[in-house]
């Protein structure tokens, strides 16, 4: 068996400041050549600083960040200088939510693709160029050759995601990072680029990590989900077993609150209240303040874990006494 | 129909983009749009950014003013029949940004009992109901109505735009994206409280919004925008298991299916929305319409009844005689 493309473990990411706050408080999880793991949270659950960690992106001065992070046997934290910037667009590489922000107003297209092109695989000038024109076609840009030399206002929301995906993938990345790369689309845009990208995943066969706070989207592009609340992934396990078997009550909220058959014009099982402030690292379940479930023992640390196969797990007290409740009143033939 | 609460009436509102002359530019954002809201319905009003409902929503309440076209309220034109003071006390809005819709100087207690004062309610008299509107939307008044917007959550603060808006007990709510930028969780307990307000105060919401499992979820009738027109408009079941409309079908369509054994193989649409600058001729959607057929680029096909209360305008529903 080859060695996981990506192993996290026990991620811990802190932003310095009165009152400091714990965005990442115990992360793991491996991922494999070529699967594709959706993380899905809300705004604040650290989704997204989880990611920009494995492309060592968070402010060095006010970030402390403790575990460690693995990239194709790569330790990322120990990484510097020439070696970090041989790692962000050559190993791994990124794509965000808004391309009119990720991309530089005023080269064009071409020009930034190229640029690193030349940088991470010596190329001339002109090679470069035609690697570009390449990209652009892969991403299904129409009329690649003219786009080439059009600056990014000169795009429309979802050409630009496209020419951002080109950019990221330009190096032939063993990584790709995405994060919410489609909230900012359309409806129907959006669709063409989860469709895109999970083609070009499949054609290159790179791992992928896909950060979403929507659960449609994650199920069109994921492999393998985790759900994440307050720092930390509360429940993984494909998709499938997410959708149709969620076992922590907060995955099992989120569904209610994405409609999954919901009755029309009926009140909905909303969870109540609001996500906590992390000033301070979670102790116990963190969940456990909005949880109908919730019991006293709830705050122990760490929180129990339910769990059936290796990568398919909840960490909630009532879904493992539940399991164990099922064990003893049913024992296996 | 008589029954209409609200009605829109061939809304016309072009905005200058730049250029004089030959050269001027023209944003087509709302192109002839009529339709009518009984009272006590639900309409949901979808479509993708560009196409015209986030400026239907500011004609409707008069916050924009048409270029041609009239808002009725109960039958009479909002502006002349029906003063807009008096009209805006029975038709409010909410806002997506709910931040940048409460003054940041004003306490949450101040913001909802504001409107009322300006009315000519006492302030004392004001203030108490503001605070019964707070409690109602689920906000301890003690606790968040001194707060300041900038202290609370948004989930809290789009609570207290709805009880604002309900401070002058409407009888039409405008929803712009009223729920968009919340997160899940917080988004499922807002649509909870706009369910049950509605059934207390038989209340008519006008609820805009991109996402197409929300609005089935709360509408009655459905409303599909393409490039500032009305393309289908009908009962929600119907428009959701039968669309009439190919535009109304693609969106559909490009919905995420949420079913892993079921994933969306083939996007419907290919690229992006054309400009409502320079909007293309005939049906606005022949560009992209799989179905194009000789008479859709050269003219608009018109509003069909396809149904009951259902409209599609799309020459694939034109009944063969008129075809000649």
């Amino acid at each position: 068996m080859t060695a996981p493309l990506v192993e996290v473990s026990d991620l811990t990411v802190t932003f310095a400041g009165t009152p400091p706050v714990h965005a990442v408080n115990g992360v793991s999880f491996t991922l494999g050549q070529g699967e594709v793991l959706g993380i899905l949270g809300e705004s604040g659950s650290g989704k997204s600083v989880t990611l920009k960690t494995l492309l060592r992106l968070l402010p060095a001065r006010r970030t402390q960040i403790g575990g460690s992070v693995r990239v194709s046997g790569q330790d990322v934290l120990a990484l510097e200088g020439r070696a970090l910037a041989d790692h962000r667009g050559g190993v791994v590489s990124m794509i965000f939510q808004d391309p009119g922000l990720a991309l530089d107003p005023v080269y064009t297209i071409g020009h930034q693709i190229a640029e690193t092109v030349m940088r991470h695989e010596g190329l001339g000038r002109r090679d470069a160029m035609a690697r570009a024109l390449d990209m652009l076609d892969l991403v299904r840009i129409p009329s690649a050759k003219r786009r080439l030399s059009n600056y990014p206002h000169e795009m429309s929301g979802g050409m630009r995601q496209r020419a951002m995906i080109a950019l990221a993938l330009a190096c032939k990345p063993k990584l790709l990072l995405a994060d919410e790369p489609t909230t900012a689309l359309d409806a129907t845009v959006q669709i063409q680029i989860l469709l895109l990208l999970r083609d070009l995943q499949r054609e290159m066969g790179m791992g992928v990590i896909f950060v979403t706070h929507d659960i449609g989207v994650a199920v069109e592009v994921s492999d393998k989900l985790a759900v994440m609340y307050a720092g930390r992934f509360v429940e993984t396990g494909t998709v499938a077993d997410i959708i149709r078997d969620a076992r922590h009550p907060y995955s099992q909220g989120l569904l209610a609150a994405n409609l999954v058959g919901a009755e029309p014009g009926t009140l909905l099982q909303a969870i109540p209240g609001a996500p906590p402030a992390l000033h301070a690292p979670p102790v116990g379940c963190a969940f456990a303040p909005r949880c109908a479930l919730a019991r006293p023992a709830c705050a122990a640390d760490p929180v129990a874990l339910w769990q059936s196969r290796e990568d398919r797990w909840a960490r909630c007290l009532a879904a493992a006494e539940a399991d164990t409740a099922d064990a003893t009143a049913d024992p296996s033939p | 129909m008589s029954d209409a609460i609200l009605s829109a009436h061939n809304l016309v509102k072009h905005f200058h983009a730049g250029g004089w002359g030959a050269a001027r530019k023209v944003v087509r954002a709302v192109d002839d749009v009529s339709f009518e809201v009984a009272e006590g319905e639900t309409l949901g009003v979808v479509g993708e950014s560009g196409c015209g409902k986030s400026t239907t929503a500011r004609l409707l309440t008069h916050l924009l003013a048409p270029n041609s076209g009239e808002v009725r309220y109960r039958g009479r034109v909002a502006g002349t029949e029906v003063p807009l003071k008096t009209f805006r006390r029975h038709v409010q809005m909410v806002f997506q940004d709910s931040y940048a819709s409460l003054n940041p100087r004003m306490t949450m207690l101040d913001a909802v009992a504001f409107g009322p004062t300006v009315h000519g309610i006492d302030r004392a008299e004001a203030r108490r109901r503001a605070g019964a509107l707070l409690e109602r939307v689920g906000l301890d008044p003690a606790r968040f109505g001194p707060r300041y917007p900038h202290e609370i959550s948004g989930g809290q603060r789009q609570r207290v735009n709805i009880a604002r808006a309900l401070a002058f007990d409407p009888d039409v709510i405008v929803l712009d994206e009223a729920v968009s930028a919340l997160d899940k969780s917080v988004e499922a307990q807002v649509l909870n409280l706009l369910t049950e307000l509605r059934r207390e105060r038989n209340l008519t919401y006008i609820f805009i919004s991109h996402d197409l499992n929300v609005v089935r979820h709360i509408s009655d009738r459905v409303m599909v925008m393409y490039l500032g027109e009305v393309v289908e408009i009908g009962p929600t079941r119907t428009i959701y298991d039968r669309p009439r409309h190919p535009y109304t079908g693609a969106l559909l369509a490009a919905m995420p299916s949420l079913d892993p054994d079921r994933r969306t193989l083939e996007a419907p649409l290919q690229g992006d929305p054309p400009n409502p600058i320079d909007p293309p001729s005939g049906c606005r959607f022949h560009t992209r319409c799989a179905q194009a057929h000789g008479p859709c680029p050269l003219h608009a096909p018109g509003s069909i009844a396809v149904g009951h209360r259902h409209i599609a305008a799309c020459h694939l529903n034109a009944v063969p005689e008129a075809a000649t």
